[in-house]
């Protein structure tokens, strides 16, 4: 089966790029640190394109961004809390959000930094952690098999950060069938589940 | 742990995960999220949401020079990095780690200005689309003004609690009240009642005291 290979080259990835995390943390290796930088470097510039497309300038400055923060943060990185491609999607986010604010046309004393604390939060039991890993296949697996319509609005919202009025004036329809087809998204991954 | 019973709803939440939402409104959820573990886990998963989404993106190549570069610089990054840390983990339990940036030390140093016998404000900041971040102390069994306000207005309870007409809320409860529901929040008697409060447009108090400060709140907008 084609998605089997496919499920076990990502998980093989993220395990190389744990041990490489680890590595930066406690041995301050560079080498290591290059590896992450090969592997997350253009997904940090694709995730900046899907907003921005063709400003290169600004992808590379997300890219320095998030991989500075990576080397200084390694030893914060906690496994428990949050797998590293979990980890690197909220520092890119962070990130972006600190470089709108930054750039934008009106000021705002308020600094994000201390907003977005993902990973300082108190970890999960047990029985989360159990169930983290069947989470994250349902939903890798889950956002191929959804509709076009659905993945086409989690990707404005997610990747090109958008709201959902933006989404809804973008792509010519009803703010309320925007937020619906959200959900539905977000139901069949299973994310919005209460545990 | 799960002390709230009244929650930000998922399209906030996700809005947040996905760093869209408005910062003044990610002050509140931010504030809500210390106080909710359920939240936090459902934010987990909208994270992970967009962890795959990236995953799964066609990688666009970074150039030699952008790795190079950054790896010459590695060395003199350390050296900056030890005050920021320390700053980071001062040690004061009760008020949120968002709100930090603003609050010093204790809430009670803060230069409360009186709104009438039972209210007193402080205005925090403003976010860039405009909205008023400010805190709102109640004194025990004290009302807050009725008021209409021209957007939503998002208020996380951080000490004490209030009731309404829609019923009773304690610590780290998050609600959202839009712009046709007026509503009465009366602190309950045994202590005073601190909330944060997010509003989007002027706000129109509709009591007496409200229509003499008026004028002035609409100036202070203007
Ligand atoms: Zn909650």
């Amino acid at each position: 089966m084609p998605g089997m290979t496919k499920r076990k080259d990502s998980g093989e990835k993220l395990a190389q790029m744990s041990l490489c995390i680890t590595d930066v943390a406690e041995n301050r290796d560079k080498a290591a640190f290059a590896r992450l930088f090969d592997h997350y470097a253009p997904l940090i510039r694709a995730y900046s394109l899907a907003r921005e497309p063709a400003a290169d300038l600004v992808a590379d400055e997300l890219v320095q961004e998030v991989m500075t923060r990576v080397w200084l943060k390694a030893a914060s990185y906690n496994p428990r809390l949050a797998n590293l491609n979990t980890w690197i999607f909220t520092l890119a986010r962070n990130c972006r959000i600190d470089y709108l604010r930054r750039n934008s046309r009106y000021a705002t004393e308020i600094d994000p930094t201390d907003i977005f604390n993902d990973m300082e939060d108190e970890g999960p039991g047990p029985f989360q952690l159990a169930q983290q890993s069947r989470v994250e296949e349902n939903i890798r697996a889950g956002l191929k098999q959804l509709p076009r319509e659905q993945s086409e609005i989690l990707t404005k919202v997610y990747l090109e950060g958008k709201s959902h009025q933006q989404a809804s004036d973008e792509l010519k329809l009803p703010l309320g069938t925007v937020k619906s087809r959200v959900r539905l998204a977000l139901k069949k991954l299973e994310v919005l589940v209460t545990r | 742990m799960n002390k709230s019973v009244n929650h930000p709803y998922d399209e906030l939440l996700t809005a947040y995960s996905a760093g869209s939402l408005p910062l003044s409104q990610a002050l509140c959820i931010s504030a809500h999220l210390e106080h909710c573990q359920s939240c936090g886990q459902k934010l987990q998963r909208l994270n992970r949401v967009g962890s795959q989404m990236m995953q799964q993106l066609k990688p666009a190549p970074a150039s030699a020079d952008l790795k190079n570069q950054l790896l010459d610089r590695l060395d003199s990054l350390t050296e900056e990095q030890a005050p920021v840390e320390s700053k980071a983990s001062e040690p004061d339990s009760s008020i949120p780690r968002c709100l930090r940036q603003f609050i010093e030390s204790r809430y009670e140093d803060l230069p409360w200005k009186r709104v009438s016998t039972d209210i007193h404000s402080v205005e925090l900041c403003r976010d860039s689309n405009g909205a008023r971040v400010e805190l709102l102390k109640i004194r025990p069994g004290g009302s807050a003004t009725t008021h209409t306000h021209l957007g939503d207005e998002y208020t996380v309870i951080l000490e004490g609690s209030f009731s309404d007409e829609s019923g009773l809320y304690g610590q780290g409860d998050f609600m959202v009240k839009g712009t046709r529901d007026k509503h009465t929040p009366v602190a309950t008697r045994d202590r005073e009642c601190i909330c944060l409060a997010v509003t989007e447009g002027p706000i129109q108090f509709t009591g007496f005291i409200s229509r003499l400060l008026n004028p002035f709140i609409r100036r202070s907008y203007a």
